[in-house]
């Protein structure tokens, strides 16, 4: 019974998860040119596509981006997320429905959360921005390009860490949420102000779920690839190019662009690095982790 | 001691102003966000580039959502999303729950690896496993192939379906089994005729999850699915976004818009309290 229960899972999991994972580790160290050659033509190459990856500007400029929206975006997210957080727990009115709203644009497709953002918030003609800009009077900001090159990867960043803020914040309030009552009302009797509650309480016992938040956000980062195309979609831009726009391009190559060439076992160095940088961020964040009693 | 509380309450609610602030105002803007694209979706394009969208002078143009539906073949993607959700759906639990219940209940060697290999699938990013997949695909002549998308929806989500409810069927007592054992019930029909049925709150919370994350899902799907016949939604809204913005069928690009996201958001309307309980679950865990 055990056997005939837990087959079809391991199935799937052998199939879609370890399989290809080992065959792309060992292809990053091949030289292969078309993702479907046959591994008799593939020949090895050592370190060379790490080698030819790191040499290549625009790589390199999209380790920059992820690692720009991986420190500033994930500050930026984590700080709302944690503010959002405590005040719906602090005794705030309706802060269910708000949770709800909050965590709502999880739910709806990337793609039409982008579509909102460039063609209405970001339009510099009768968008969001330029509305209420134009309102307050201040003209310059009111006719800011925000899509332009300078300010694309800006724009992008906030858009897209609007959408995250909602999920780490749930995952903020479930800890919480487990954090004894008795703590907070003997503080409050002893008459600790909320800064104070807030920073020697809630922050410690949060550190379990920072590890969390920290690993999902870094699994967010290295994945990070529709807001990409969206905000450039015909060519790779440097302001939006993110390694997995760039293993697209080079794996599947369908943009115009002339100046990729097909290089299969690039692509699968690219995956491998991005599979290296979630297993620093798992690790680091246990070790931190590790050192610590409260366990949640 | 009434009186004393409510003034405390008092107190919390003026101290908590600057919170109420910003939580509204992010609120308002997610609402407004949303808010325009539903009403341009009802709009001619010349409208919304005016100022004078929310008029809505010449009425409500419910013939975008035809165009969108008929021309621009939503309905193609829209039909091939809903069959790929619900076949997979479907699938995942049946072929996660019994393993999670086996996890979860029979000691065995090898039964811990097992459990922290699932969960490390939620950290292998896609990026790590296309190639070989695509490979594979191709060799075996597969791509644009109905069934094959939906094996990966179901492979891809199976690891998160089984890793969430092993804590649902741990949390049962072993005296049902017992008393089942007792009554000459085989454990096969155990499972299905007892347990199964008793996580039914955990099934359901983590297939809503799952149908979010198969209608969404747009990197598999983009690769496997080149063929408009065979495209999901977020593939084919992409699609017609990029050929829409040429076109100037600004009304219909976003009454497309809103047919895609409107499942989800239906969804999650009725079942917020539910998707929000799975996130944490999942999370807390993981």
């Amino acid at each position: 019974m055990i056997i005939i229960f837990l087959t079809p899972a391991m199935i799937c999991y052998l199939l879609v998860f370890l399989y290809p994972s080992i065959r792309t580790t060992i292809m990053s160290f091949f030289a292969v040119e078309s993702v479907s050659d046959p591994i008799s033509t593939w020949s090895f190459n050592g370190l060379e596509n790490y080698r030819t990856l790191f040499n290549t500007a625009i790589f390199r400029q999209s380790m920059r981006n992820i690692a720009n929206i991986w420190l500033v975006g994930g500050i930026g997210v984590m700080v709302t997320a944690l503010f959002f957080a405590v005040s719906l727990t602090n005794g705030m009115k309706f802060s269910k429905f708000f949770r709800s709203v909050i965590y709502l644009p999880n739910v709806v497709s990337a793609i039409a959360m982008g579509t909102m953002w460039i063609n209405y918030v970001y339009n510099s003609s009768y968008g969001l921005l330029h509305d209420i800009f134009a309102t307050l009077g201040m003209t310059t900001l009111s006719e800011t390009l925000w899509t332009g090159p300078d300010k694309l990867f800006w724009s992008m960043l906030v858009a897209y860490s609007f959408g995250m803020v909602g999920y780490h914040m749930l995952i903020f309030m479930a800890s919480i949420e487990q954090i004894p009552k008795d703590y907070m009302e003997a503080a409050q009797i002893e008459g600790a102000n909320v800064f104070q509650r807030f920073f020697h309480i809630t922050l410690p016992f949060l550190r379990g779920c920072f590890r969390t938040n920290i690993v999902m956000w870094t699994v967010f980062t290295v994945a990070f690839f529709v807001w990409g195309q969206l905000f450039s979609p015909v060519n790779l831009s440097n302001a939006t190019v993110a390694p997995m726009n760039y293993m697209y391009e080079i794996v599947f190559g369908s943009s115009a662009s002339t100046t990729t060439v097909r290089d299969s076992g690039a692509g699968a160095a690219v995956g491998v690095i991005m599979m290296i940088i979630v297993i620093i961020a798992f690790s680091a964040t246990n070790l931190i982790v590790k050192n610590d009693d409260v366990e949640l | 001691m009434a009186k004393k509380l409510r003034s405390l309450d008092h107190h919390t609610q003026v101290r908590l102003i600057p919170s109420y602030v910003l939580v509204v105002t992010w609120v308002i803007f997610t609402f407004v966000l949303i808010g325009w694209v539903f009403f341009a979706s009802f709009s001619t394009s010349q409208e919304i580039f005016s100022d004078s969208m929310f008029k809505f002078e010449s009425g409500f143009h419910f013939e975008n959502y035809i165009r969108a539906w008929n021309t621009q073949k939503v309905s193609v993607y829209f039909m091939n999303s809903l069959m790929y959700t619900v076949v997979s759906c479907t699938s995942i639990i049946l072929i996660a729950s019994p393993a999670a219940y086996v996890l979860s209940r029979f000691k065995f060697r090898g039964n811990l690896s097992i459990q922290s290999l699932l969960a490390s699938a939620l950290g292998i990013p896609a990026i790590m496993i296309v190639m070989p997949l695509f490979s594979l695909v191709s060799r075996l002549r597969l791509t644009n192939n109905r069934w094959l998308l939906i094996f990966l929806y179901i492979a891809m989500n199976v690891p998160f379906t089984t890793f969430f409810l092993l804590a649902f069927f741990k949390s049962l007592s072993t005296t049902y089994e017992e008393a089942a054992y007792i009554d000459g019930c085989s454990p096969m029909g155990t499972f299905w005729r007892i347990m199964f049925p008793l996580v039914q709150p955990g099934i359901i919370t983590v297939t809503v999850f799952n149908f979010i994350t198969i209608w969404n899902e747009y990197f598999m799907s983009m690769i496997f699915a080149n063929k408009p016949k065979v495209r999901p939604v977020s593939v084919g809204l992409f699609n017609m976004i990029q050929a829409m913005r040429y076109t100037g069928d600004w009304g219909g690009m976003f009454a497309s818009v809103v047919i895609v996201f409107l499942p989800t958001f239906l969804l999650y309307i009725f079942l917020s309290e539910r998707i929000i309980q799975g996130v944490t679950a999942g999370a807390i865990k993981g």
